[in-house]
């Protein structure tokens, strides 16, 4: 089987999985505690108004009748995979569930970028150079940082970042993090109109720029935060990756041949390294998703998280069932992505030895 | 047997030949050896003691000669191998010794690159080179023809990295043990040959791609141009070990080491390897290093064989002679060890125990607690390579039961005498004191400890 038929056959796998995490999430919420009209009516609702919520709710039929169940599945699965999400209901009522997570998702996205960007470019960085660097003092001191880093959990680490930086000049020897470079709050809601609209840059580039700024260092605690536990992990693996194959045989085999340093670490050596640390980073990515939460709940960053957060709260169905769909979307193509990336950078993917 | 006849055509030639002073004589420096290895010493520094993995070793190969080294697993074979290549990793250190390489190419790219650093010698007594040439300089060319060098050699001791890189693959290249790791599984075999190519000749694009090719089908991989594109692992070991073998000529060198090429393949595969290293090495009038644990594939590829022990080169001898009359009591345990070599008995014949950790300058026989011939002096004098007798001038043994036709007496005094020149002060007889010496020709326990406050207390087997 050539890679990438492998590769055809794990995207087609990734229907089924779709279908099975959907399913559960009917199951979950039609079949959970919550009584989805109770929900959006309060405690004692009228029974008139109740009905016909039950109605437009499509659990009942207009004469009364419940909507048997696997009816109720077929209609919840059809909406789903057509996109049809629906409306929230408790939330803002009334307002699409689409537009809801279109004004969210920008915040999310951007919180997200920065912790695998934090992640990436320092935890991978500095795992390399332990790894190339062992047992040294640097190394000594990445690897002791890395796992200090790594053990401190996101909730606490983001609690007590929140504080220092609100009170900076107390404790940082005088450095004011409020004022610096641009004046912003530590809890709060970066603006992001240049996302949305990135023409901004050209039209009006002095404002807009300064909003990047401004965006960018309010983001960055919360992504120093979501991506501390990726960052040290990719560190580990990094270093370990990059100390396995600098003693394997194909290196040395390398050596022989008389290649420059330069590049025996930077062709054979990173590459291989880069294997291993495929799952890790996508697997963090997973993480992420549920860090994004805490993280955003914590410093008031009104995204995706904190709006599941809230939707489960207060029993928004819709809303919770469309954003379970679309991280159960999202998981499948970090899983796919994964598979890209394996698939290109070994050979030896869907090879089937015997 | 072909490679009987090779073997007693290079033998005339001893390592005796190399002091003949230079009398600018063209026809010399076709007898010189490709490579020359003089009182090699490499070392590991660990925080808990000196690993003297190599200890003064030296050895000669001639163009187009086949040149075994054999030994036990943790005899210091593959370090002597990357200590040639330059290979050797921290902790460990070459701390004495000189290699001098012949390859012609090499010295004519070195000394252009290097020419800060190349010493003029022609014409210059070898005993005056010190004289000639800076503290610093590893190139010496020792003839000139229209002002390139012609003749003369690579210090690879002194060599700077730089060069060392050079070299290796340019001038000598090297195959390791297992052909299943030895190509990095994410390129194409392809891609890793025209690298060697790229690196070394200059070749770039289809003029790669066309070479590495021919590279190929000289190894006998058939499909050539379809196996080109193909990843390690869509070969087989003996495939891999062919397209490494491959590789390794790329550049053209003048010596191929191969450490244990063949150990991680199975029987037929090979015979055939090695029969491929005979085909090429005519071809091309390669010089081979070949080092192995295996005496049967020793008899089979090489010319001269070198027996190591512990670090030191215990037999030396034309493969013929030394299999057919093996005089140092290790060589000979190899040899019984072989399977098949005594059908009658019912169990394999072993060595007993394992070779020691040298960790100190040698004052006595490494192997005296496992050799059934040990007797009280093996205890207290390091034996040095002498010729086994008086008219044997290229079969030498470090064991002081030899020269064979002189008196027990007068053999042990020739290498008291030639070990305490060699050390200087350092070795000598202190060390015997206080040690139980084993019975005069009763076999030492193998395995069990048997001296006290000298070495080789330390044991076991294992590659330092
Ligand atoms: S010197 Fe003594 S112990 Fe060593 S090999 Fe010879 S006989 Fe054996």
């Amino acid at each position: 089987m050539s890679r990438w038929s492998y590769f055809a056959k794990r995207l087609v796998l990734s229907v089924p999985v779709l279908l099975f995490g959907t399913s559960l999430v009917f199951i979950i919420i039609r079949l959970g505690p919550i009584d989805p009209v109770s929900a959006i009516l309060g405690q004692n609702p009228d029974p008139r108004a109740y009905n016909n919520i039950a109605v437009q709710l499509g659990l009942q039929t207009p004469g009364g009748e419940p909507v048997p169940i696997w009816r109720q599945y077929i209609d919840y699965m059809t909406d789903l995979l057509t996109f049809d999400l629906g409306q929230s209901w408790v939330i803002k009522p009334s307002t699409g569930v689409y537009s809801i997570i279109a004004s969210r998702a920008p915040q999310t996205i951007w919180l997200g970028f920065w912790s695998v960007l934090i992640a990436l470019f320092i935890g991978i960085p500095l795992g390399f150079y332990a790894g190339l660097n062992p047992n040294t003092w640097s190394d000594y001191t990445a690897s002791f940082g890395g796992i200090v880093w790594r053990a401190m959990p996101n909730f606490w680490l983001a609690v007590i970042l929140v504080s220092v930086l609100s009170q900076s000049e107390n404790f940082l020897f005088g450095f004011d993090w409020q004022s610096f470079v641009t004046e912003t709050n530590v809890v709060t809601s970066p603006s992001l109109g240049f996302l949305t609209d990135p023409g901004q840059f050209v039209a009006n580039p002095g404002p807009t720029f300064e909003e990047f700024v401004a965006a960018t260092k309010q983001i960055l605690p919360a992504a120093l935060v979501l991506g501390s536990a990726s960052m040290g992990n990719e560190m580990r693996i990094g270093r370990t990756a990059v100390l396995e194959t600098i003693n394997s045989d194909y290196v040395e085999t390398a050596k022989a041949k008389g290649l420059p340093p330069r590049s025996i670490v930077w062709k054979h050596v990173f590459r291989n390294a880069l294997i291993p640390l495929v799952p890790i980073i996508t697997a963090e990515a997973f993480v992420l998703i549920g860090g994004s939460v805490l993280v955003e709940t914590v410093f008031a960053i009104n995204g995706i998280g904190k709006l599941f957060y809230e939707a489960i709260l207060n029993g928004d169905i819709p809303l919770v069932g469309s954003l379970t769909f679309f991280f159960i979307i999202l998981t499948l193509s970090l899983n796919i992505l994964q598979d890209f990336l394996y698939t290109v950078i070994d050979p030896r993917v869907g090879y089937e030895s015997d | 047997m072909a490679a009987d006849d090779r073997a007693t055509d290079r033998a005339r030639t001893g390592p005796g030949g190399r002091d003949r002073g230079p009398d600018g004589d063209a026809l010399r420096t076709v007898e010189r050896p490709t490579l020359s290895v003089r009182n090699l010493q490499t070392a590991f520094f660990t925080d808990k003691e000196t690993i003297r993995a190599v200890d003064g070793i030296g050895f000669d190969v001639r163009e187009g000669e086949t040149v075994g080294i054999v030994g036990e697993s943790g005899s210091g074979k593959s370090v002597t191998a990357r200590s040639i290549m330059g290979l050797v990793d921290s902790p460990g250190h070459v701390l004495e010794g000189s290699i001098e390489f012949r390859g012609r190419a090499t010295l004519r790219r070195l000394a252009d690159r290097f020419s800060g650093r190349t010493a003029d010698v022609a014409g210059v007594e070898e005993a005056d080179r010190a004289g000639a040439a800076d503290d610093d300089d590893f190139v010496f060319v020792e003839e000139w023809d229209d002002g390139e060098p012609a003749a003369g050699y690579v210090e690879i001791t002194r060599a700077p990295e730089k060069a060392r890189r050079r070299l290796r693959g340019g001038g000598i290249a090297m195959i390791f043990q297992d052909p299943l790791t030895s190509l990095n599984p994410v390129y194409t075999v392809g891609n890793q040959i025209k690298e060697a190519l790229r690196l070394h000749q200059g070749l770039k694009g289809s003029a790669a791609t066309d070479e590495a090719v021919n590279l190929l089908e000289a190894v006998s991989i058939p499909d050539a141009h379809r196996r080109v594109t193909e990843y390690p692992h869509q070969f087989s070991g003996g495939m891999r070990q062919r397209a490494v073998i491959a590789m390794a000529l790329a550049c053209e060198p003048d010596l191929l080491i191969c450490d244990e090429p063949t150990t991680a393949l199975d029987v037929t595969i090979q015979a055939q390897i090695l029969e491929l290293l005979g085909d090429i090495q005519e071809e091309r009038g390669l010089s081979i290093v070949f080092i192995t644990h295996d005496m049967g594939v020793i008899a089979e590829i090489a010319d001269r064989v070198n027996v190591m022990y512990a670090g030191e080169i215990v037999e030396t001898a034309a493969a013929p002679e030394l299999f057919g009359d093996p005089k140092h009591p290790y060589t000979r345990g190899l040899l019984e060890s072989i399977p098949g070599r005594h059908p009658d008995d019912d169990r394999l014949r072993t060595i007993e125990g394992d070779v020691p950790t040298p960790n100190a300058p040698p004052t006595d026989c490494r192997f005296a607690p496992r050799c059934p011939e040990a007797f009280a002096e093996c205890e207290t004098v390091h034996p040095v390579s002498v010729a086994v007798n008086d008219d044997a001038g290229d079969h030498t043994a470090a064991c002081l039961l030899y020269p064979e036709d002189r008196s027990r007496e007068e053999s042990v005094e020739t290498h008291r005498a030639r070990d305490a020149s060699y050390a200087g002060g350092d070795g000598g007889g202190e060390s015997g004191s206080g040690r139980d010496a084993a019975g005069e020709t009763g076999p030492t326990e193998a395995g069990t400890e048997t001296s006290e406050g000298g070495e080789p207390a330390r044991r076991g087997g294992g590659q330092p």
